[in-house]
């Protein structure tokens, strides 16, 4: 039975085989022939017109770029109490305000996410809390959508330059002035909050960057004496040990820097 | 989830994305009391309006404002790696195709182009159920839109293209709710979806927020 079988599929593939082998030859018999590649418009048929181009070219569907260089930040929705743990039940961090001193959303840095025993959705985030910077968990429902950025600011202190990356790529260096010893710019990892422009203030130059980064020193300055990123009126005191905390740049890079880094940027002080 | 359903209820209300499909003009929409929200999100307001002001710059838009809601559900779940295996695959290479919607409508439109809302999913993108119960509703809403608007474009090239785009969203659908337990084809016929049902579902997402303020003409108040 089994042998008859084989027989039976043997003599099916060598039918199949032939068929095609018949097929073909009569296609290439056809067109040595002479007979147009294309076939004979029906009788009668009206002539159509040339089918319509698509008006869009769509690119290759391509990857996330790699996140590790990609960084999380969302708006605060509204004023919470960061804690220790996620958890409600949990030692107060700080407090999280839904504006910043300048009247912008305020903003954090969502470094991880974890959800409590009753199904609560929570999120790390790096807060504008001193010296150093602090993270702390607050409810997801506290802060908006996300959204995400792939720069990266970095401001090394010893060397009084300023890098910027995306993709994990340098676009950018600068000199900078830095603080000096009775108000040097903390260290630590912060990010970039809100960019404030069209003031009239020389001293900080046309453009001026907020930070979550705030003077160890400086404790009772108003508004919380926060960290700036900004440009200058003495240009030739660059770079150096030379301002209260704040990260000063030529008004040139400051624009240049402008053009570049999106608010929400990690910043890391060394 | 019953087979061959989509629980929508489990979305908030918001309206954002629904004003861009609103049967209005978009003088008259933003002459409404609902035109400052669209204004606030940048929504175009147009689609499934009336056909005397719809053109095919505003129905090319509101595609783009729903690619923009898609790749930015998906990218967002792909980031946050919070899904499981099967869902978070779903996500990636559905994500990578729909970038690639919104890159071939922007560069289609110009400066015409919609600017991309805010998007706030509130978890959805962060646990599997919330995900491929948001993911069936916005891929059924798509394949209905793009079947919709194939028949107002007048321009041909556009709608070769819009037909290209809406065979793949409709097996985007089917994929999801293969994964979601849900069945592929529903119906013989997949209907366009009339203007009433296209308003309910947009607006139930509650997925758009306006930008948050990031910019401010003060004087800096930082230690200098």
């Amino acid at each position: 039975m089994r042998g008859a079988g084989r027989r039976w599929r043997i003599l099916a593939a060598i039918t199949l085989v032939a068929l095609a082998g018949a097929l073909a030859a009569a296609t290439f018999a056809h067109r040595q022939g002479g007979a147009s590649a294309s076939p004979a418009a029906l009788p009668g048929a009206a002539a159509l017109p040339p089918p319509a181009s698509s008006g869009l070219t769509i690119p290759e569907p391509r990857p996330l770029p790699d996140p590790a260089h990609t960084a999380v930040w969302a708006p605060v929705r509204r004023a919470v109490t960061a804690t220790e743990h996620p958890r409600a039940a949990s030692a107060e961090v700080a407090r999280v305000e839904e504006r910043t001193p300048e009247g912008t959303t305020n903003l954090v840095l969502v470094t991880g996410r974890a959800t409590d025993a009753e199904g609560l959705a929570w999120v790390r985030a790096r807060l504008p809390a001193p010296p150093g910077g602090a993270t702390g968990w607050i409810p997801r429902d506290a802060v908006g959508g996300y959204m995400s950025v792939d720069t990266r600011l970095a401001v090394d202190r010893a060397a009084q330059t300023l890098t910027l990356t995306r993709g994990g790529r340098i676009v950018m260096t600068a000199p900078v002035g830095v603080g000096t010893a009775a108000a040097p710019t903390p260290a630590g990892e912060f990010y970039v909050r809100n960019r404030l422009t069209r003031y009239r203030s020389p001293a900080y130059g046309p453009i001026a960057f907020g930070t979550s980064a705030r003077s160890p020193t400086l404790t009772d300055w108003p508004a919380g004496g926060f960290i700036g990123i900004h440009g200058t009126d003495q240009p030739r005191i660059l770079p150096g040990r030379v301002s209260h905390g704040c990260i000063r740049l030529r008004n040139g890079d400051i624009l240049r820097l402008a053009g570049l880094m999106p608010v929400g940027t990690p910043l890391t002080i060394v | 989830m019953r087979p061959g359903e989509v629980d929508l209820d489990a979305i908030d209300p918001s309206g954002a994305i629904a004003e861009a499909a609103h049967r209005v003009s978009r003088r008259a929409f933003l002459a409404g009391a609902a035109g400052a929200a669209a204004a606030a999100t940048g929504l175009p307001a147009a689609a499934l309006g009336q056909e005397s002001h719809t053109t095919d710059v505003e129905i090319l838009n509101f595609a783009l404002t729903l690619e923009y809601l898609q790749a930015a559900f998906y990218t967002e779940a792909e980031r946050l790696k919070a899904l499981g295996t099967v869902p978070a695959r779903a996500a990636k290479r559905i994500g990578a195709v729909e970038r690639a919607h919104v890159t071939a409508l922007q560069r289609a439109l110009g400066p015409a182009a919609t600017r991309g809302p805010l998007f706030d999913f509130q978890g959805a993108t962060e646990d599997d159920e919330a995900f491929l119960r948001t993911a069936v509703a916005f891929e059924d809403l798509g394949t209905a839109a793009y079947k919709q608007q194939l028949t107002r474009i007048s321009t041909p090239a556009y709608i070769s293209a819009a037909a290209s785009i809406h065979t793949v969203e409709a097996r985007h659908a089917a994929w999801i709710r293969f994964i979601a337990g849900a069945r592929p084809a529903v119906d013989a016929l997949d209907d366009p979806i009339s203007d009433g049902e296209a308003q309910r579902l947009v607006a139930g997402t509650g997925f758009t927020r306006p930008r948050p303020r990031t910019t401010a003409r003060t004087p800096p108040p930082f230690t200098g």
